[in-house]
């Protein structure tokens, strides 16, 4: 479904990524890994533009285009078929919950207001905060945030959801709340990539594993074979540092 | 010191009575500086090259100079240039009986231009760059996002600075006596001239101006409120 190719992305002259394939087929769960630094953010914000990919290409079911000459056009028709959910949330600071899920609707799709809110009510419901549609960002807190942030995401029906660290911001105790969520889409068979730092849930959601590591992947496959033996020195080391307990569970 | 108290109510009466031209140089200007002033702010954010120098330029040229200055160089040069351009055009305009007052708007326009853009950009300049990102991934294109999830935003934080504005272009708007222009200032002055009561005619528009800027500071404060009701809710709470 999407397919980007040789993805190169340079800030200051720092190459940050050096040529990265991925491949995501309808009902994958893409979880991505990697140290900070490693350019798994940047791979994520240039697969809906919000960075400009120096060289690289996407194909998107039928619609097949160079990441750097993409027209205006092009991008927002890429950006109406994929949501983001951002790790500081990016939840609009003057809007409602419900305003927040039905902004995308209304003013970025024509949809009217009612259908929207009828749309945007069950969004809510789905992350369990029906009760906070009329509560201001600044009124909640972090996990409840971020779960308006991933019903913003939904909302739109997204052909695939991106995730950037959605737990990172967060307070330890508030994380599961937000995963419950992630793990319940995931079972629903929604198509997703996601940045994490999270492992137990990178194992329990992930249908395929991507390891990268300076701008580069070094090695892919299905979460088996990646948490319990993988072949590349580098990610191992990744998995012990982060993992310690795996030495042990062995 | 004896004050003549007829002369200090029947004058005080005159400048309240002026109180609208002095409002109405106030809003004409900053409504029909707001548009280039959010121009300026957006191209001293987001460009580079000629256009930001032209607009940076501008900014310093009337930041840098003393508005007494640009009243009586844009009334002095804007009526010959006026008649020149028309003399050219084949018109026969009599620009010397073209009423004073759009000339302070022509001055306090192009002042309030540079100011405001200033305050505009602060505000923007506020907002942090996640809330366009996020406009932009739910659909919306860059000028939807402006107008309702930035804009919104940035009229919340512009509001003590435009407060400000606002009122010091009150104030400002005195000297348009300069200019022949009747506004509180100067019906206060011809008044006195008559019979050289010059401290009770003072004494009038200190009360007119007291007067005008707390409505207007009143004002801007429950502005301020409702338009930035998503944020006293964190306030009441913290």
């Amino acid at each position: 479904m999407l397919k980007i190719r040789n993805v190169h992305k340079k800030f200051h002259h720092i190459e940050v990524l050096k040529g990265v394939d991925i491949t995501v087929d309808k009902g994958d769960v893409v979880v991505i890994l990697g140290p900070s630094g490693s350019g798994k953010t940047t791979l994520l914000r240039c697969m809906n533009f919000l960075e400009r990919a120096d060289q690289g290409e996407m194909e998107f079911d039928a619609v097949h285009l160079e990441l750097m000459a993409a027209s205006s056009r092009e991008i927002a028709q890429i950006r109406k078929k994929t949501a983001f959910v951002f790790q500081n949330y990016n939840l609009f600071q003057n809007k409602t919950a419900l305003e927040n899920v039905t902004v995308g609707l209304t003013v970025g799709r024509g949809m009217s207001r009612m259908q929207a809110e009828a749309v945007g009510m069950k969004a809510l419901i789905k992350v369990g905060l029906a009760d906070r549609a009329n509560f201001y960002p600044a009124q909640l807190s972090g996990g409840q945030q971020q779960r308006v942030g991933i019903a913003r995401a939904i909302a739109v029906e997204p052909d695939v959801i991106l995730f950037d660290e959605p737990t990172s911001a967060l307070d330890p105790e508030l994380v599961g709340e937000v995963l419950a969520v992630i793990k319940q889409l995931a079972k629903e068979g929604k198509t997703m990539v996601i940045v994490t730092h999270e492992m137990k849930f990178a194992a329990e959601v992930a249908t395929h594993v991507v390891f990268m590591a300076d701008g580069n992947i070094v090695e892919e496959g299905s979460p088996e074979m990646m948490f319990v033996c993988p072949k590349e020195e580098r990610t191992r080391s990744f998995l012990r540092r982060i993992l310690p307990q795996i030495e042990y569970n062995i | 010191m004896e004050l003549d108290y007829s002369f200090l109510e029947k004058t005080l009466l005159l400048v309240l009575l002026a109180i609208p031209t002095t409002l109405k140089l106030t809003v004409v200007s900053v409504l029909a500086a707001a548009p280039f002033s959010l121009f300026i702010a957006l191209v001293r954010l987001h460009r580079r090259g000629a256009l930001l120098r032209l607009v940076t330029a501008y900014v310093t040229f009337v930041r840098g100079t003393p508005i007494v200055l640009q009243i009586l160089l844009v009334y002095s040069l804007l009526p010959s240039a006026l008649k020149a351009g028309a003399a050219g055009l084949g018109l026969s305009v009599d620009v010397f009986a073209l009423n004073p007052v759009f000339y302070a708007y022509a001055v306090f326009t192009l002042n309030t231009i540079a100011l405001l853009s200033e305050v505009f950009r602060s505000a923007l300049g506020n907002i942090a760059p996640g809330q366009m990102e996020a406009a932009l991934c739910a659909g919306l294109t860059k000028p939807q996002a402006y107008a309702y999830i930035i804009l919104p935003q940035a009229l919340v934080s512009a509001m003590p600075n435009l407060c400000n504005l606002t009122v010091n272009l009150i104030k400002g708007t005195s000297l348009a006596f300069l200019m022949t222009v009747q506004d509180m200032t100067a019906t206060a002055k011809i008044a006195a001239s008559y019979g050289y009561n010059y401290i009770e005619a003072y004494l009038d528009v200190f009360v007119g101006y007291v007067l005008v800027c707390s409505v207007v500071q009143c004002l801007f404060h429950y502005a301020e409120r409702h338009v930035g009701r998503y944020r006293l809710v964190r306030q009441k709470q913290g």
